[in-house]
């Protein structure tokens, strides 16, 4: 905290050294429409000024708690007429502007030239709503909003318990956006905890407005494509994070909350899993695996057989191939390639677009344009099928970020194969599992518990045991307690 | 960007890793030649023999992995042998890596050379081989250490295949007939020490003290892994010699490729090319390990140990042995006698090694009286 | 600065592999769309000790076809005659089928054999067929009926091979080799005649190493089935008693005498009665049972035949020398055994078990 002082100092180093006075605020706020400076005639020795910034507070409050007190009260101090607000004493100026920006009112009682603030946030957000980007059938159906305050009461609500620790920083030089650290006490590695807020301290940049952002200057491996925080919006999964061991960092202004240390294989986890019954859920997650793996490696496949390994496709599918083939200009590398390209801009205007206007384009894009493609020679029709195939399989991917990485992979696997067939293949996929190997996510391995090697994790990687299997929390994670239930005595 | 410390140490490693490290340094490219040199169905027996051997090599190996000096790493072998020699026997084991990285490269790419890309330069393949190998070795020896798990549940599920061959009608017990052998040839020493040399690559694991948590249950571990390998070799050798008979066998040269090539599969027509490349996570996972070892080497045995790490000596390195490899791809590979010359410099080479590093090491040892020492 | 330079160089290295994908030079170029595949090639022979291969192009494709045939004196020659001859480049990698004419058969075939086995392209799971008729003739007579003759023929073949259906004899090359290099056994193929309306199954072309000696058929054919290839058969109709078997199982148990002069051949069969039009009242177990003591003589008779026109031909392709091979003794000489195998009594000896008909049958017999 001392340090973000200084920053700021540094930054406002002439306004800083003035004193603090209704005149050094009226320079500030010159130019500001929204500005208010008010007096209030108490007595007639008495007046109170009144110095806040209008589109920050709440007016109808200011009424009710402050003008109307004040004016009504005779007792001779300001705390004892305002009773149901808390007053804050200001020493300096800085802390004044803060105070003042951050949505407060300053009093300054010209008698005792005394500064108080009393904070009347303006209310104005969004309510409670469902989450849009993760959805679920089943369980639970409230998210986070831009709010951090009404965040964490979502979290504290489920986590009724002290050792939820919240504790708060503030980072951007120009936007001033908190960030909440929060994690359980005695149950989290307290590594993670050091971790994080040292990253934190070193943040040195003007402005967040996502949660991401503050993931970017979080991460260890700024070039990688797979995501080293988890972005959710889902007060649930959080939870659930937080009592796993992870620590979880919730953003002012942001829905999404920041979730770490993540494995690459929580990327492959939907809230969802732990609703369904655990067989259902097993055999869900695994069908998410296989979709991952297929629609990384089946156009890459189409490219190498029909290029290179004639050999390995089954003579029916020989025939067709040949036939869909035979009159097409492009060979089969250039015909994939333009395909998903093709594909990833159908997908980047559908997301652009109004939703029901995207349905059309969805419509035209696959459909259409899709089979006059065939028609008219460009590509052949069993590579729309599978161009079909990768896609929607990579839509089930729980993770948006990792759907997005995965057009990426596939666009090098899909070169290495037209380069080397499936020995490209295979040397593509030793490159991105050589590349997650070495991956971390705040300094712990990103592709545990595969490498290195927890085997009592397993029961809730590929599958998802039990509830009552998993008596212990996920070694990997490192928590302080491993046990989750209560020993008996 | 953050600085590479390819040798730094944060983690140690516990016996699961030494067991598969154990188990895939011993299967990299012999095992797939193994049987077309063994050819006859008493030698199941020579194979569990030697197992059996290099179990008693492990013991050593493990002996120096419990003392204190070997988590010291380079400084450990200064202390037991003096700095002069360990710079003149890492200058040997130069040579040695040289070659073992040789044979296994050029063999696999011949490989792929006859069985996918017949047209192909294996040199290329090589090339390309070497472009993974350094991406992967440039993560540094922690994570080389850790990819062998990947490489293991990437290679070892493809044996469950084999099993294929042990049900009729390709399974008769009769082709397993004579069970002892009626006179002892001379070829049959050959393929003694091919044996031999295909379960040397664990005294590899000398040099990796330092990164292995060593405890009173390191020996149990590495016994899992040759165990794991005997069972492996045993059971390949057992399929081939249902698929092909003992009188075929000597007339293949990749018996157990030929054999994946049997399989069939609706999806895919040819198993044996996907597997062939998924043989390439264990082949890239030991040239990397290897590759970084080589470096470690050089850098002793030119005695730049002072000067810290870097991606571009390794790079260098690599370049070298590419170099290297082209050059014996030219010279030896290519033409078939010389290439057996080198398979069989490579076999009496892997038993030197794997019989002389430990032996030798744990006679320093006791000369010098280095004590054991426990730690948790 | 040095950020720039790294990105240069990242987009020269990204150029650069899609420069190669376009035009990888390294490899060869299999491009489906650019290559004929064969499915099968036909071996026969031609003057002057020539081969005359022929096969039909293109192959797997919609187009017209046409057969093509060169005389050539190496296998391999004909496939690179056919390349100057046809806009696509001719590969072996799918080839399914080999048909070997009768007449090259009797000649030898282990030049080609070892053709087949040499080239890594080539599946060992391809089937070889011999063929008796002009093949070629055939061929060109089938191109305006059926558009896919090749692959309907490699269906059947993979039919029977796959689930032991019991109807045909089918080797792929695996198993030819196998039989072939192995000591005491002899391999053998199915033969199939060229008729005029069609190809028709003859029976099975035994092999003395790689020389056909003498095509067995009908019933011999039909015993070789079950004691030996598929120990199965969906039929086994014997005309002489007017009774049809179905679902015919077999076992069999080997037994040689130590001075391996005699061997018991014992066939256990399981089956059924599918048909019957003669006289008997199989109802009675008395009568199902002499049926049972007449079938199995017959069957003893015919297959004591078999085995001693394979002793006359010095073949074994029911491997029956294997039994002499020991755990803890040295094999014997293949000539040493060609030669007992000669002069050894073989004892045939069937046990049949026929599925009473059933309960409810017999007892209104008794009624």
């Amino acid at each position: 905290m001392e340090k973000k002082q200084i920053e700021s100092k540094l930054v406002t180093q002439s306004i800083a050294e003035s004193e603090l006075s209704i005149e050094a605020l009226k320079k500030i706020l010159v130019q500001m429409d929204d500005a208010e400076f008010v007096e209030i005639d108490i007595s007639d020795i008495r007046k109170i000024h009144l110095v806040y910034i209008r589109t920050l507070i709440d007016q109808e409050k200011l009424n009710e708690s402050i003008i109307k007190p004040l004016t009504s009260c005779s007792k001779p101090s300001i705390q004892d007429c305002i009773v149901n607000s808390s007053i804050i004493p200001i020493p300096t100026f800085i802390e004044a502007k803060k105070q003042l920006f951050s949505g407060s009112i300053l009093l300054f009682d010209s008698s005792q030239n005394l500064w108080l603030a009393v904070p009347l946030k303006n209310p104005i957000g969004r309510a409670i709503e469902s989450s849009e980007t993760e959805t679920i059938l089943f369980g639970a159906k409230d998210s986070f909003s831009e709010q951090v305050e009404q965040n964490i009461t979502l979290i504290r609500r489920r986590l009724p318990i002290h050792e939820l620790k919240a504790e708060k920083f503030t980072v951007g030089s120009l936007s001033e956006t908190s960030v909440v650290l929060m994690y359980i006490e005695g149950l989290t590695n307290p590594d993670f905890v050091s971790t994080v807020k040292e990253k934190i301290s070193e943040i040195n940049f003007d402005l967040f407005f996502d949660s991401s952002q503050v993931a970017a200057f979080l991460e260890e491996h700024q070039n990688s494509i797979f995501p080293q925080f988890q972005q959710t919006d889902r007060p649930d999964v959080v939870t659930y994070s937080l009592e796993l061991g992870k620590i979880t960092l919730l953003v002012d202004n942001t829905p999404f909350a920041l979730v770490a240390p993540i494995t690459f294989f929580h990327l492959f986890q939907s809230p969802e899993d732990y609703i369904n019954r655990w067989v259902v859920a097993s055999f869900l997650r695994i069908i998410r695996y296989v979709s991952f793996i297929l629609s990384v490696t089946l156009i890459p496949f189409y490219v190498a057989l029909t290029t290179h390994h004639y050999q390995m496709i089954p003579i029916q599918t020989l025939l067709v191939l040949v036939d869909s083939r035979s009159k097409l200009p492009f060979t089969p590398f250039w015909e994939a390639f333009i395909m998903l390209i093709f594909i990833e801009i159908i997908k980047e205007a559908s997301l652009r677009m109004p939703t029901k206007t995207g349905q059309t384009l969805g419509v035209i894009g696959g459909i259409v344009i899709g089979q006059a493609a065939v028609e008219a020679g460009f590509a052949s029709n069993v590579l729309i099928v599978m161009v079909g195939i990768s896609t929607i399989a990579s839509f089930l991917i729980p993770n948006y970020l990792m759907t997005k990485a995965n057009s990426l992979i596939q666009l090098m696997l899909l070169i290495f194969s037209s380069l080397l067939g499936i020995i490209g293949i295979a040397l593509g996929i030793i490159a991105i599992l050589a590349h997650l190997n070495s991956l971390s996510s705040i300094k712990q391995p990103y592709f545990s518990p595969v490498s290195p090697f927890f085997r009592k994790d397993w029961i809730d990687l590929f599958i998802r045991g039990p509830l009552v299997k998993m008596m212990e929390r996920p070694e990997h994670l490192k928590p302080l307690k491993l046990k989750r239930y209560k020993t008996r005595r | 960007m953050e600085t590479h410390q390819l040798f730094k140490k944060n983690e140690t490693y516990n016996g699961l890793y030494a067991m598969l490290l154990v188990n895939r340094l011993q299967m990299l490219y012999f095992f797939l030649i193994m049987p077309s040199i063994l050819i006859n169905p008493y030698m199941i027996w020579v194979l569990i023999a030697v197992g059996i051997l290099s179990q008693l090599n492990l013991l050593l190996l493990s002996k120096w992995l419990l003392t204190r000096l070997s988590s010291n790493g380079y400084n450990g072998f200064v202390q037991l042998f003096g700095e002069k020699l360990v710079r003149f026997l890492s200058f040997i084991g130069l040579f040695f890596i040289l070659l073992k990285l040789s044979v296994i490269t050029l063999g696999f790419s011949e490989i792929i050379q006859t069985f996918m890309f017949p047209s192909t330069d294996t040199n290329f393949l090589v090339f390309f081989i070497f472009l993974f190998c350094c991406y992967v070795a440039s993560k540094g020896v922690e994570h080389t250490i850790r990819f062998v798990l990947i490489s293991f549940f990437c290679t070892f599920w493809m044996i469950t295949f084999f099993v294929f061959f042990f049900f009729p009608p390709i399974a008769q017990l009769s082709d397993l007939y004579p069970l002892i052998p009626m006179d002892w040839k001379v070829e049959n020493w050959k393929a003694f020490f091919l044996i031999l040399s295909s379960y040397s690559g664990p005294e590899f694991l000398v040099f990796l003290g330092p990164w292995l948590k060593t405890n009173n249950k390191t020996f149990r571990y590495l016994s899992y892994g040759n165990a794991l390998t005997v069972v492996e070799y045993v059971f390949l050798f057992i399929a081939s010699l249902l698929y092909f008979g003992s009188n075929y066998l000597s007339k293949s040269k990749y018996p157990i490729i030929n054999m994946a090539r049997y399989f069939q599969n609706p999806v895919f027509e040819r198993i044996d090319m996907v597997m062939l490349s998924f043989e390439l996570f264990n082949l890239v996972f030991a040239v990397s390990l290897f590759l970084l070892l080589f470096y470690g080497a050089s850098k002793i045995a030119f005695g730049k140990m002072s000067k810290p790490s870097s991606g571009k000596g390794l790079l260098f390195s690599v370049f070298l042995i590419f170099i290297g490899m082209v050059l014996v791809n030219e010279l030896f590979w290519k033409s078939w006698e010389k290439q057996n010359f080198l398979l069989n410099l490579q076999i009496i080479a892997g038993s030197i090694s794997y019989f002389l590093v430990p032996l030798i090491i744990v006679l320093v040892m006791k000369k010098k009286g280095v004590k054991k020492h426990a730690s948790t | 600065m040095r950020l720039h330079k790294k990105i240069f160089k990242r987009l020269i290295l990204l150029f650069m592999t899609f420069w190669l994908s376009g035009c990888a030079h390294f490899t060869k170029n299999n491009l489906i769309e650019e290559i004929s595949p064969i499915t099968f090639l036909s071996i026969s022979k031609g003057d002057k000790g020539k081969l005359k291969i022929s096969t039909i192009l293109p192959p797997l494709s919609k187009e017209k076809k046409i057969v093509m045939s060169q005389e050539v004196s190496l296998l391999k020659e004909g496939v690179q005659k056919y390349n100057l001859n046809f806009y696509q480049e001719i590969k072996s990698g799918q080839m399914r089928m080999l048909v070997i004419s009768e007449e090259l058969g009797k000649d030898g075939i282990m030049s080609i054999i070892n053709v087949l086995l040499t080239d890594p392209d080539i599946s060992l799971r391809i089937y070889l067929v011999i063929v008796k008729g002009n093949f070629e003739e055939y061929l060109e007579s089938q191109l305006d009926k059926d558009e896919n003759f090749d692959y309907s023929f490699y269906r059947m073949l993979k039919h029977y091979e796959e689930k032991n259906q019991g109807e045909l004899t089918v080797v792929n090359l695996h198993e030819f080799k196998n039989l072939l290099y192995t000591p005491y056994s002899d391999p053998f193929l199915p033969v199939f005649k060229i008729q005029e309306d069609g190809v028709s199954y003859e029976g099975t072309a035994l092999f003395q190493d790689d020389k056909l000696v003498e095509t067995i058929s009908s019933l011999d054919d039909r015993i070789f089935q079950l004691i030996n290839n598929d120990h199965y058969l969906e039929v086994l109709p014997i005309p002489k008693f007017e009774v049809v078997l179905g679902h015919v199982r077999s076992k069999i148990i080997v037994d040689i005498d130590s001075s391996y002069s005699t061997m018991t051949y014992t066939v256990n069969i399981d089956t059924r009665i599918e048909e019957y039009r003669g006289e008997k009242q199989l109802f009675d177990p008395k009568e199902l049972e002499n049926m049972k003591k007449n079938i199995e003589t017959h069957l003893e008779k015919q297959t004591h035949e078999l085995v001693k026109k394979m002793q006359e031909l010095k073949v074994d392709p029911l491997q029956l020398g294997v039994q002499t091979k020991r755990p803890f003794s040295k094999p014997m000489e293949e000539k040493k055994w060609i030669e007992m195998f000669e002069k050894m009594d073989i004892k045939i000896k069937y046990i049949i078990n026929i599925d009473s008909l059933t309960d409810a049958n017999s007892k209104r017999q008794n009624l």
